[in-house]
């Protein structure tokens, strides 16, 4: 069994960050099930601002080449157990076993679905396999989809996928049901939302909506128009809802019904989009498979994004050398995952002043941040340092 | 319908190299490297597999691996996740399909 000093698990953003930072002073080895380094920077495309574009491939291959092959990388490894047993960890893959005496675990998110008849049929698919499918693979998820779901990142993507001439016919939410119960007044909140601090195009979303209406929630929410508005060049309707989705051996259409401002159904305005495929987003949440094998206590933060392992601002969790970084955390941007990375690695080093340093950029960055994912980040992870305090 | 971006607006053209390889004993052609799933996509074959239990059609999901919805034989090994799988020269793929429900009165079973 080969031994290591530090093992990474997930070669994305934050383990990568991590694996810079140890290259020179310890043996580090990274392993990812995917068979491209890095995450999901694969495939995100935005303009931060004007003329400035956010490219996830070209930052994962710039953090690929300064590790300057001075760590191990194994791709296409799966990982299916982890021990610590004394001091030591092993790490169980389908590529054998390894033993390490540190051990990050930061192997980010997946995204939540919402259940709808007809989503098990070919054609559908989560926003973010449209995303890499276009950007990374360059091969078009359809000609003409719908995008079910309002939220960040199903507008970021959808404006995506207009850059690579793929029609997007309607954003719009989900059915009602158990499972999907975000209202029209939540998806006005997201929209205007993203004005605090957005990529500079999502910035004009509450411009497009606020020139048209009051800025009184509820005056603005009975205003909106039945049959949406386009901003960005996408069809946002926030009173409509598809109810199915339809086709026989792969995705032909989808069902919509109009909602009023609560959401309750107007009867008799079923109507039928055609598409050939169907984008569903419901938000990500954190990937803690791994982290859940250990004895370490794991709290559902809302805002975070779902159950995380309490951790410290230095990245240590309840186990000793057990670390975390990245979206494992909550759900944030790469900025941000690739500094709790650093800031793992730095702690392992035990260079102090550069944990400092981290530190004050994460919090600088999550001040700066241009996507956010829930209105209220900060105080859920004010909530988790007082948890780990008081572990 | 799908097909390859060839030239893209902001990230420019993309190079492949194209090599053969077989899907349901029929040859195809796809970029060495790319996903099985990308591969499969850009042919327009979207149904990778019949449901074990009720034989509906099903294709990729999550393209992270997560879902396992892409489960497909490669090279004679069974429940492979296409969208984590590169692909390769001459690689052999096939669709898996209904199995035959031994517990629930049998039969029905026509794929094998």
């Amino acid at each position: 069994m080969t031994h290591y000093e530090v093992i990474i698990i997930g070669a994305g953003p934050a383990g990568m960050s991590a694996a810079n930072i140890l290259k020179d002073e310890k043996r580090v080895l990274i392993v990812d099930e995917y068979y491209h380094y890095g995450g999901r920077l694969l495939g995100q495309l935005y303009e931060e601002s004007k003329g400035s574009w956010w490219n996830g491939m070209d930052v994962a291959k710039h953090l690929h080449d300064v590790l300057d092959e001075k760590i191990t990388l194994q791709l296409e490894t799966s990982v299916y157990n982890v021990e610590k047993e004394d001091t030591e960890f092993t790490v169980f893959t389908n590529k054998g076993d390894f033993t390490s005496d540190y051990l990050i675990v930061a192997t980010g998110a997946k995204e939540n679905s919402y259940p709808l008849p007809g989503w098990e049929l070919p054609g559908v698919m989560t926003v973010g396999a449209a995303q890499v499918l276009t950007n990374f693979h360059r091969v078009a998820p359809g000609d003409a989809g719908v995008i079910i779901g309002i939220n960040p990142l199903s507008m970021v993507i959808g404006m995506e996928l207009g850059y690579a001439d793929i029609e997007v016919r309607k954003i719009c939410l989900p059915a009602e049901n158990k499972f999907n119960t975000t209202t029209p007044k939540d998806a006005l909140l997201t929209l205007m939302g993203l004005g605090r601090s957005a990529p500079t195009k999502l910035l004009s979303i509450p411009a497009v909506i606020g020139s048209r209406m009051s800025p009184f929630h509820g005056m603005a929410l009975k205003l909106f128009p039945s049959k949406g508005i386009k901003a960005l060049g996408l069809p946002l309707s926030i009173k409509e809802r598809v109810i199915k989705i339809n086709g026989r051996d792969s995705v032909e259409s989808v069902t919509t019904v109009k909602t009023n401002s609560d959401g309750s159904v107007i009867e008799g305005s079923e109507q039928e989009i055609k598409c050939d495929f169907v984008c569903i987003s419901d938000g990500l949440s954190p990937v803690n498979e791994i982290t859940s094998l250990f004895n370490l206590k794991h709290a559902y933060l809302e805002s975070l994004g779902g159950y995380v392992p309490i951790h410290s601002e230095q990245m240590e969790t309840e186990v000793d050398k057990l670390y975390v970084a990245g979206n494992i955390t909550g759900i944030e941007n790469a900025k941000v995952a690739m500094l709790q990375g650093e800031m793992a690695a730095h702690h392992i080093s035990g260079n102090e002043a550069a944990v400092k340093n981290t530190l004050k950029s994460i919090t600088d960055e999550r001040k700066n941040a241009k996507v956010k994912f829930h209105k209220n980040l900060d105080a859920g992870r004010d909530k988790l340092q007082l948890y780990w305090l008081a572990k | 319908m799908t097909r390859r971006i060839l030239n893209h607006k902001i990230l420019g053209p993309k190079k492949h190299h194209i090599v053969p390889f077989i899907w349901n004993g029929k040859t195809y052609y796809g970029a060495e490297g790319e996903s099985i799933t990308a591969a499969l996509l850009a042919n327009y074959i979207r149904t990778l597999r019949y449901h074990e239990s009720d034989g509906a059609p099903r294709g990729f999901y999550c393209n992270i691996g997560h879902c396992s919805e892409c489960r497909v034989t490669v090279d004679g090994r069974q429940n492979v996740r296409a969208c984590l799988t590169p692909l390769q020269n001459g690689m052999q793929v096939d669709r898996q399909g209904k199995l035959p429900q031994l517990v629930k009165g049998g039969g029905g079973n026509d794929t094998l």
